[in-house]
């Protein structure tokens, strides 16, 4: 089951889930609406190796705004730091933003369960589109779960900030 | 939890869930197959901007249908009106037009509670791909949802056709 704006937000003063900073007004009838961090990676390399750390330029997000190329995919992050042990996140666009089509994820929705921290966000527009740092620029939702629970515990729980593609310690791990 | 497609057939005889029209050929095992509207918009920029108002031209989709360039946005619009004040809607794709390299939605899948109105598509082909009007391009499934209720009543309420992006609104 999905939780409803209330629940949500019965849940954050519970406890049950991490929303922080949390403000009121973000919230919806079935989501919560993050807000869009002022750094940016931008994948260097013209060609990406999995199995190798891929390469990227710093960008600093400013009130003049930033322009997004089509042919790119940029790292952002959430300013918030979201999660829970007693739900599971779902982390998607906004549809005003996908009106502007910017990919907030590329096809990698899911959260684990117990993972809480600021979330990098894998950006993507179909036109040429100008970003802000702060703007509210997409939502998370939260599931119910059935079953035992193993909360995350993997690579990127430690980072509040956006993180390159650890896809090539799954290889060196075996 | 999911609601099956009989589920769902019951819901809307009973008014619980909107669509309409509705057809109960379009009924999936757990979803309900939705149609392409007859027009689409296209902002008139190529570069976008968030915080301004971006204006739109409209593009009748003809009987030879209509060639969707991988560089541009289109925003269609469901025939269907449809929502829900009991079950949450959410949009994807079907794999038919998936595997045509077709996004129907940009990462936006979520409709809120109370939201009823022609959804707004927003489309994007990974190739050129060719849509048709009235094709079934689609579908919607319906989640229970916990905790109390409040309605959706914002900016996209009661919409017939495609709207743009208002997200501008949101820096005034």
């Amino acid at each position: 089951m999905i939780l409803t704006g209330l629940k949500i937000k019965s849940e954050v003063y519970n406890g049950n889930i991490h929303i922080k900073p949390f403000l009121e007004d973000n919230l919806n009838p079935n989501s919560y609406n993050y807000r869009l961090n002022n750094k940016l990676l931008e994948i260097s390399e013209d060609v990406i190796n999995p199995f190798s750390y891929a390469k990227c330029n710093e960008i600093t997000l400013t009130d003049a705004g930033y322009r997004l190329d089509p042919k790119k995919v940029y790292l952002g992050s959430t300013i918030e730091e979201i999660g829970s042990d007693n739900y599971v996140t779902q982390l998607i666009g906004r549809s005003s933003v996908g009106r502007l089509g910017l990919f907030l994820q590329i096809t990698a929705p899911l959260g684990h369960i117990g993972s809480k921290h600021c979330w990098t966000l894998e950006l993507k527009s179909v036109q040429p589109l100008i970003i802000y740092p702060n703007m509210k620029i997409g939502q998370v939702s939260f599931w119910c779960v059935e079953g035992q629970i193993r909360f995350y515990n993997g690579k990127y729980n430690l980072y509040n900030e956006p993180h390159i593609s650890e896809f090539s310690k799954e290889l060196t791990n075996e | 939890m999911i609601l099956t497609g009989e589920e769902i057939k019951k819901k809307v005889k009973s008014n619980e869930i909107v669509i309409n029209p509705f057809d109960e050929n379009a009924i999936n095992p757990n979803s309900y197959n939705f149609r392409l509207g007859d027009y689409v918009k296209v902002y008139k920029n190529k570069i976008l901007d968030s915080k301004i108002k971006q204006e739109c031209e409209i593009i009748n989709i003809g009987k030879d249908g209509l060639l969707l360039s991988p560089d541009i946005l289109y925003l269609g619009y469901t025939m269907e009106e449809m929502g829900s004040c009991s079950y949450v809607p959410i949009i994807s794709g079907r794999s038919s037009t998936g595997r045509l390299g077709l996004f129907i939605h940009i990462t936006a899948d979520l409709i809120d509670i109370g939201s009823i109105n022609h959804w707004t598509l927003q489309l994007h082909a990974v190739q050129p791909v060719r849509i048709y009007k009235e094709m079934p391009i689609g579908q919607v499934t319906f989640w229970k949802p916990f905790g109390d209720i409040v309605l959706y009543n914002g900016k996209y309420q009661g919409s017939k056709e495609p709207k743009e992006s208002q997200i501008w609104k949101d820096f005034l």
